[in-house]
């Protein structure tokens, strides 16, 4: 009993493991409008290129968590894709406005940042003055983790089967480490020289990008339908 | 830009002028040949271009000066263009609306703007994010984006960001826009505003594969108000042309009356972001002679594009978004401003440099903006012939 019991937690790990690197590129897709102008944002280096995206993945594993126990607790893990309109509305909309938000402070940050300590090998942070301030990489991880995109779905639909909350948390996790592989790419980007031009583009297509993710919340919000077709 | 030019060069004699232009009148008389079909005011319009296209080739090689001439037949490639596509679209489904039907079976009449959009996502997943056809007459214009995409590398890659100033069937709007003032009211433009087409680039790449659309096309194409709308069934619809209406009214008619330049194209346009890389292929570009340079700055205030700085002409060269018009070149009274062919000295015949560009620039003008120009006129003309 306890071996078939292992043989299958063991198999649905392997299962979700193999779900996370197969659909790895939608995730690196979905998530290349946040990461891609933040880590331009950033000072060069590899070393900070590598915390931001430990930073970045951490927070998204925590979103993807929370997310996971949330859903298992209302019992809607399954039918994520086929959540109530209104409910799917009051969840997803609120989010896309808080990512906005975020990348709107974050551009913002990159300038003061920049401002008192150009050469500092910290992350750029955002949020109140003073203590109260977190790295922009965690709060977009976080953001970008609760948020739904088709990866996350097609987890969520299996997980769902999973016997108890504790093997559809560890489905999430295991999931989770298959799609971050596909995100140690972008720590090459760290090799890329910073200078005026490259901190202005990243800061614009912030704002771009945010705009973007400010019409889709309200759009959400609004239950319109993204196009106008 | 360069309404006031400076006194005339020396003029290149009629008969070695006209023996120069005879390369470009044999091939716009062969690209009539594509122009010209049996409706009588197609033929007359065909005709006309042609001795448009060949008399300005001819004033240029005459005169040695590029952009005034350039700039007759740019504005009318961007003033005829809506004209012709308009009546087209008009004439084939009745609205210049998109229906999503038309999208669906991939009948979208495809431009040059979203290919740097689609090249990530066709990597990734091998699929085609513009709703068009790869094929022939997978378009309204016919060619399908294969042949669009392919014509316009092989130009391209000669030309460099040449092709946004010669070819481009947008951009002449905001120059005949840009033109009519008689001096610009706002002259002090913050620099770093430059950046602006290289962030809708990256914003809008990463944004179309995140998406699967081409994002500037549905969301931030200023263009689309002169061409072809989102056919609008809903709120959003009208957020949309909406969205196309406030930028085209801002960055090809409002800003480019107030500052006499090309803003769409120097602050926005993500395709010419795209386009500067290709400044790096081509043989051909503008530098400035430092031994004659005083420097005076004429040049630098004549760019439509602001691709020239105090550093870049300190160190004897344009930024990576000079569109190569030759406003700069005409510009200059000292004759510092030249045309050149890499890997050649900077002094070292730069009329013939010149030249050697505007026999492929403005084959490339000929092959792709003729038959716009052509199109244009027909539609007008068949009101009254």
């Amino acid at each position: 009993m306890l071996n078939s019991f292992n043989m299958a937690s063991a198999f649905a790990l392997a299962e979700a493991l193999a779900l996370g690197l197969m659909s790895g590129p939608a995730c690196v897709a979905s998530c290349g409008p946040v990461v891609v102008p933040t880590l331009l944002a950033e000072r060069s280096g590899l070393r900070l290129h590598g915390l931001y995206l430990s930073t970045f993945l951490a927070t998204r594993l925590c979103g993807y968590l929370l997310f996971a126990v949330l859903a298992w607790e209302f019992g809607n893990l399954g039918n994520l894709a086929t959540l109530p309109t209104s409910a799917r509305s009051l969840v997803f909309g609120p989010i896309h406005l808080l990512l906005a938000g975020a990348l709107l402070r974050y551009a913002y940050s990159v300038g003061r940042t920049c401002d008192r300590s150009c050469k500092s090998a910290e992350l750029v942070t955002i949020g109140a003055a003073g203590n109260h301030r977190i790295p922009g990489a965690a709060a977009l991880g976080f953001l970008t983790g609760v948020s739904l995109c088709p990866p996350f779905v097609a987890a969520g639909v299996r997980a769902a089967e999973a016997a108890s909350m504790v093997a559809a948390v560890l489905f999430f996790a295991a999931f989770f480490l298959g799609t971050s592989i596909w995100f140690v790419p972008f720590a090459a980007l760290g090799w890329v020289r910073r200078n005026e031009a490259v901190i202005t583009v990243a800061r614009m297509a912030m704002v771009l990008i945010a705009l973007y993710y400010f019409y889709a919340g309200l759009t959400i919000l609004m239950r319109k339908n993204t196009y106008g077709f | 830009m360069a309404s006031k030019f400076p006194p005339a060069k020396e003029s290149r004699s009629i008969g070695r002028s006209f023996v120069l232009t005879i390369p470009i009148a044999i091939w716009s008389a062969l690209m009539f040949t594509a122009y010209a079909h049996a409706n009588r005011s197609q033929w007359i319009a065909s005709l006309i271009t042609v001795v448009f296209e060949v008399v300005l080739f001819f004033m240029m090689v005459r005169t040695r000066s590029t952009y005034r001439w350039r700039r007759w037949f740019f504005v009318a490639l961007g003033l005829l263009f809506p004209v012709g596509f308009i009546h087209e679209v008009i004439s084939m489904r009745g609205t210049m609306g998109i229906p999503i039907e038309e999208m669906i079976a991939g009948r979208t009449p495809f431009c040059f703007i979203p290919i740097p959009l689609l090249i990530l996502p066709a990597a990734l997943t091998k699929m085609l994010v513009f709703p068009g056809s790869i094929l022939p007459n997978g378009g309204m214009s016919g060619g399908g984006m294969a042949a669009m995409a392919g014509i316009w590398l092989a130009v391209t890659i000669v030309v460099g960001k040449g092709w946004c100033s010669y070819a481009c069937f947008f951009g002449g709007i905001e120059e005949g826009v840009a033109s009519v003032p008689p001096r610009a009211r706002v002259r002090k433009i913050d620099p770093r505003w430059r950046y602006g087409p290289w962030a809708v680039f990256l914003a809008m790449v990463l944004l179309s594969l995140a998406l699967f659309e081409p994002a500037y096309c549905m969301w931030l194409c200023p263009f689309k108000a002169v061409s072809e709308y989102v056919a609008a069934r809903n709120t959003v619809g009208v957020v949309q042309n909406g969205i196309f209406v406030v930028l085209f009214a801002g960055l090809v008619i409002a800003l480019p009356l107030l500052t006499k330049k090309r803003t769409q194209c120097a602050f926005f346009c993500p395709f010419g972001a795209f386009q500067s890389i290709f400044n790096k292929t081509s043989v051909f570009d503008v530098r400035i002679d430092k031994s004659r340079c005083t420097p005076c700055v004429l040049c630098q205030k004549s760019c439509p594009t602001l691709s020239l700085t105090e550093e870049s002409i300190a160190s004897g060269k344009t930024l990576m978004s000079c569109m190569k018009c030759g406003a700069c070149v005409d510009a200059c009274p000292r004759d510092a401003a030249v045309w050149h062919i890499r890997g050649t000295e900077v002094s070292a015949k730069p009329e013939r440099a010149r030249l050697m560009f505007l026999y492929a620039a403005w084959a490339m003008a000929i092959m792709f903006g003729g038959g716009i120009i052509a199109e244009g006129l027909a539609t007008m003309l068949h009101i009254f012939v």
